[in-house]
């Protein structure tokens, strides 16, 4: 069992390794067919041949397709991330991504991870109280007020947050953000109100999916016999029914922890947030690829860890899937 | 069994349970005494699963109870015009009454450990310490013939098979020695031997525990070997009730007698088509030798077939190749029933679709001498297209088998008539054309799917399970239909059943199949009067 | 027959649904054809003024017109969400089918890179082609369409498999009807209100995504109005006029929840006829 389990946790570590190695191959492939020529772009109108040629020599253009991406990925590896086209440190010198990444890094996965734990603080028991299903109106309320907010773009979930607390009651003051490094606490106070904007639509749906898994577990004939060893209503729901209806909403959740990665990015622009959303929307208007090929692959390692682990979660709780 | 002497345990009074605008039972008295099976016996939807679930306080919120009362003992547990007290109920439900249910793998919750689920009775109704509610537990899995209690402890639900699981379904609804048990279709989901080692189980603990029990089946014939008294129920109402040998000796309702009568057995003759009076009497001779000769011809010989099943086979898992069909070897000669018998997962369907090209992986040979055959499925309700019209259904077939072969190419009317044509041959009529299948009854669409198969005329129609979906007295129809639309097409049937008794009433002659091989093949009389192979003796000593 | 009828009044949602949607499209539809005002007409004199019945949304920074100026970008937005359902729609029935139904290597291949590109976010996919394609109206649409055709490959397929083994199935392959037909006649027909649900959610995918990158400026990018690129302008003004922001934003909420509401109510009336 002991043994099963760790070969098991081997074999998915495998594949992780492998599918981020294709996606490493598949980001930077996708920026060398790019239309447009990168020296072009960086010297703009300042472009002469000689100094055409010399970029194209330094950031070692001249090289076939393979050996810029080993040179690349064995740099990745060994932490030397690549140099922004676009950012200089200094008059001679391009910026270098992890410089440009690492401050920016904790506000994003501060506001990811604030945002998740909203979500399912919030979400379970609103989702466990709706299914018990006491009166119709409660029924009706939560249905149109989930199906409303699902219905409301999170940038623009972020302008009225900022407009209601912001400037109509004054709980927080837009753009007074305050940097991690000098005020962790002002820091989370500030993140507080952008991670509710992306976890509103995030409670609906969770909420949502909860409610309706336990009602189809409610429905299923253990319920009944539980019913039938004299259980009462509580120690059926607890006992018997949440735990068979969490499974689907782990893997739920999962997803749902991909999007705020996601859906942070936009937020971060609502609040100005100094994250890494807003330097890969930046990134990607200013066509600065080294910075977008780091991101993006951050993003991926992100996502496909959080699998990794749902994975790891549901085969915990789920017997039936523990054993194949 | 003296009635007089006997406590009565539960009566149920004058019960009448509506759903919305619809009654589900209507007016229906029981008493239940110690030591007493009463079997209710019933088709689907005769209320016979509501009245149980009334009794036992498990039917929906959304039913009321419209007259009557049920009483427990003493006990008032439910009257009229008053909401189902769950409080009360409670304090009987598991302790002084339990149930067993048809399905072990769904009643069952698939993430708890069986120990665990049987040991809720003792937490929820005593105040034993956990090593003795352990023990407990043990000793009822030994007390229902579950051999390694341990091990069946830390077991989740899916690690046991069929029969296991409803053995851990008895252990749970006996441990705490109610004074009533239900059981529910407890068998319908298992095969024939594991039904019988359960009924049999059943039968003990009632002997041992005398206790009351009521045991729920559409199968009047397992009806008939377990219960002291039946009472048999038809929308809603108890039509019949008494002594389980004086309602099969003498039927008082007619309902009862239909049912009786519909049941396949061996006792009875075989399913026959009565001639109308009048026709083909005078070539009555002529094609009876005809039809002789007929029968020498094969429609289809298979000859040393093996069949095998991969498993897995995705991109990284290796393939593994298990053979489920073992050297079969038979000929279905034109005009004839074959009839194939054996329990689940014996390989009978496999051999089917391997018949119907339908499975690649064989060896050995089959050879057709007719027409494309076809096939009707045991389910009516996924076997027609559901977005379809009757007439679709119907007409495409032979659009089909047109382009296919310029022999069968007709017009749009010419295809038309002849839906109307087989229509009227499956007894029904043109009104019913327009129709989709979710608006036609479950032997509606069984004989539009009967229609379906033969409106190309095929030489050879493999029917799998054609009637086990269906209620008896459907049942009996079904069959009869297929028997008169060989009569008048001349095609031969490959008639596949779990059901000894359904094969013997349909078949010319019969195989047995058990685990991948043919143990026994021959005329049905024959085999039935004499069967040479012990598992073939043992199926008709069980049914 | 006649319960399902009566169903369909009794089921609020359907026609709270219709009626949103309805008025929704048809305005937008207007808007391609006839707004009150100019929507480009600037007038110093009267911007910022606060809803009236002259200007219904009021006027914005440059004094131009909101309503037509919403009019207008509700049409980009739903004539964008219209062309990338039918691009990822169609791609999605054809893929998924042919996967769904014959299955091997091609369908590993397939769903391999289906399950890849599900498991990440559509936005950030759709900002991953756009930056390799550049802004602009037309790649939006193309990236968006290109992005959500794996969810309906991964919904089509799996209904085709579903549907594949079901018995009326395996009888048309014994009548021998040709490949070709069991596909499109056979099946397709039957998985139709499955595939309309996921049309409809993501419709409204597609409306969210397309708004969300618009107003982070890589999307409909201004001369064109568009509620995202509004949305994003109006942020500035937030404090003067709350109505600019409010504007484009309600639409979209407007929009989509109309939507929403319309497939739940055919869900439920669906699952009423099926009885579930």
């Amino acid at each position: 069992m002991q043994y099963r389990m760790t070969k098991l946790i081997g074999k998915k570590l495998i594949t992780l390794i492998m599918t981020l190695f294709l996606v490493s191959v598949a980001a930077f492939l996708a920026f060398q067919i790019i239309p447009g020529d990168v020296v072009n772009a960086i010297l703009g109108t300042e472009a002469t041949p000689e100094r055409e040629a010399k970029l194209r020599e330094e950031l070692g253009l001249n090289d076939p397709p393979v050996v810029r991406y080993l040179h690349w990925i064995g740099g990745v590896l060994k932490g030397d991330l690549g140099r922004s086209y676009r950012y200089s440190k200094s008059m001679n010198e391009m910026m270098p991504v992890a410089e440009l990444i690492g401050d920016k890094l904790p506000v994003t996965l501060w506001l990811a991870a604030l945002a998740v734990l909203i979500i399912i603080v919030v979400s379970i028991p609103l989702g466990v109280l709706w299914a018990q299903g006491k009166s119709r109106f409660l029924d009706v309320l939560f249905n149109v007020l989930t199906q409303t907010v699902m219905a409301i773009p999170s940038f623009f979930l972020g302008i009225l947050v900022t407009y209601l607390f912001g400037m109509v009651l004054h709980w927080f003051q837009p753009g007074g953000y305050v940097s991690y490094q000098t005020d962790f606490w002002g820091f989370l106070g500030y993140l507080v109100f952008p991670a509710i904007s992306v976890a509103i639509p995030k409670i609906a749906m969770t909420a949502r999916f909860l409610r309706n898994s336990m009602l189809t577990e409610k429905s299923a004939d253990y319920v009944r016999t539980a019913k039938s060893k004299g259980c009462t209503d509580r120690q059926v729901m607890y006992g018997h029914v949440l735990r068979n209806a969490m499974m689907p909403v782990v893997t739920f959740l999962g997803m749902i922890i991909a999007e705020i990665v996601a859906g942070s990015i936009v937020v971060e622009q609502v609040f100005g947030l100094p994250g890494v959303g807003r330097l890969l929307i930046s990134s990607i208007s200013n066509r600065d690829f080294p910075v977008v090929e780091i991101l993006i692959l951050y993003i991926t390692a992100v996502v496909i860890i959080v699998y990794f682990l749902v994975d790891l979660l549901y085969r915990v709780i789920d017997p039936r899937i523990r054993e194949m | 069994m003296s009635k007089a002497t006997a406590e009565t345990i539960v009566r149920i009074e004058d019960l009448s349970v509506n759903f919305d605008a619809t009654q589900a039972v209507e007016h229906v008295n029981l008493e239940v005494a110690a030591g007493e099976i009463v079997g209710i016996v019933g088709e689907s939807g005769s209320g016979k699963s509501v009245t149980a679930l009334t009794l036992m306080g498990l039917v929906a919120d959304s039913a009321t109870m419209g007259t009557g009362r049920i009483l427990f003992g003493d006990t008032v547990l439910q009257e009229a015009g008053k909401p189902r007290d769950k409080a009360l109920y409670r304090r009987f439900q598991g302790e002084q009454m339990t149930m067993v249910f048809q399905e072990p793998m769904t009643s069952l919750n698939p993430t708890k450990k069986v120990g665990v689920q049987v040991e809720e009775m003792l937490l929820l109704h005593t105040e034993l310490s956990k090593e003795e509610r352990h023990q407990r537990v043990c000793d009822s899995f030994l007390s229902v013939g579950l051999k390694e209690p341990e091990k069946v402890f830390a077991s989740y639900p899916h690690q046991l098979s069929g029969g296991m699981r409803q053995r851990a379904m008895i252990a749970m609804a006996t441990i705490l020695h109610p004074k009533l048990i239900v059981a529910d279709e407890p068998t319908t989901a298992l095969d024939v031997t594991i039904q019988n080692q359960i009924i049999e189980l059943l039968r003990e603990i009632n002997q041992k525990e005398k206790n009351a029990m009521i045991f729920i089946t559409h199968d009047l014939n397992l009806a008939r070997r377990l219960c002291h008294r039946i009472a048999v129920m038809k929308d809603g109402q108890v039509v019949e009730c008494g002594a389980t040998e004086d309602v099969f000796a003498d039927p008082k309702a007619d309902y009862t007698k239909r049912l009786i009568e519909a049941v396949p057995s061996r006792m009875k003759p075989k399913v026959q088509v009565t001639v109308p009076e009048g026709v083909e009497t005078g070539s009555a001779a002529a094609g009876d030798t005809e039809h002789r000769a007929e029968r020498q011809k094969p429609v289809a010989v298979v000859e040393h077939l093996n069949v095998y099943y991969r498993d897995g086979g995705g991109f990284f898992s290796r393939k593994g190749k298990q053979k489920v069909v073992k050297d079969a070897d038979f000929t279905i000669y034109r005009g004839e029933v074959l009839g194939l018998v054996g329990e689940s997962g014996c390989g009978k369907s496999t051999l089917s679709k391997a018949i119907l090209g339908m499975n690649k992986e064989i060896e050995g040979e089959i050879k057709h001498f007719s027409t494309r055959p076809q096939m009707i499925f045991q389910d009516p309700y996924s076997s027609l297209n559901p977005c379809k019209t009757v007439e679709w259904l119907l007409t495409e077939p032979l659009r089909a088998a047109g382009e296919l072969d310029a022999a069968y190419k007709m017009s749009a009317a010419d295809r038309k008539a002849q839906a109307y044509d087989m229509l009227r041959k499956i007894g029904m009529d043109e009104k019913y054309l327009d129709r989709k299948p979710s608006q036609l009854s479950g032997g509606q669409r069984q004989r539009i799917s009967i229609g379906q198969a033969l409106i190309t005329r095929p030489g050879l129609v493999i029917a799998d399970e054609p009637v086990s979906a269906l209620d008896v007295t459907l049942q009996a129809q079904i069959m009869e239909l297929m028997r008169k639309l060989q009569d008048e097409m001349h095609m031969a049937y490959l008639f596949i059943s779990h059901d000894i008794n359904v094969v013997y009433q349909m078949s010319d002659r019969i195989m047995v199949m058990k685990d991948g091989q043919i143990v026994e093949q021959g005329k049905t009389e024959e085999i039935f009067r004499s069967p040479k192979d012990p598992y073939t003796q043992m199926l008709l000593r069980e049914s | 027959m006649g319960k399902g009828a009566m169903g369909k009044f009794k089921n609020l949602y359907f026609w709270i649904g219709l009626f949103m949607t309805v008025i929704a499209l048809v305005w937008a539809v207007l808007g391609f054809f006839w707004t009150p005002y100019s929507t480009t007409a600037m007038s110093a004199a009267e911007k910022f003024q606060a809803p009236s019945l002259r200007h219904l949304f009021g006027t914005d920074n440059f004094g131009r017109d909101i309503f037509s100026r919403v009019m207008k970008g509700a049409g980009t937005t739903v004539l964008v969400g219209t062309l990338v359902v039918l691009i990822s729609g169609g791609l999605g029935i054809l893929i998924g089918a042919l996967t769904g139904y014959f299955g091997g290597i091609l369908d590993e291949f397939v769903m391999r890179f289906v399950d890849a590109v599900n498991g990440f976010p559509s936005i950030l996919l759709a900002l991953v082609m756009i930056s390799i394609l550049e802004s602009g109206r037309h790649n939006l649409i193309l990236s968006l369409g290109i992005v959500f055709t794996p969810s309906f490959i991964r919904i089509v397929r799996s209904e085709f498999i579903r549907l594949r083994d079901a018995d009326y199935i395996s009888r048309a392959r014994l009548m021998g009807v040709g490949k070709l037909r069991i596909l499109f006649v056979h099946i397709l027909p039957n998985i139709f209100s499955t595939f309309w649900v996921s049309v409809m959610i993501g419709f409204n995918n597609a409306i969210l995504a397309e708004s969300g990158m618009s107003y982070l400026g890589i999307g409909v990018l201004p001369p064109n109005a568009s509620l995202g690129n509004m949305l994003s302008d109006a942020q500035g003004y937030l404090m003067r006029a709350p109505w600019y922001a409010l504007a484009p934003g309600l639409t979209i909420v407007w929009i989509v929840l109309g939507f929403s509401l319309l497939s739940e109510g055919i869900r439920r009336n669906a699952g009423e006829v099926s009885g579930l």
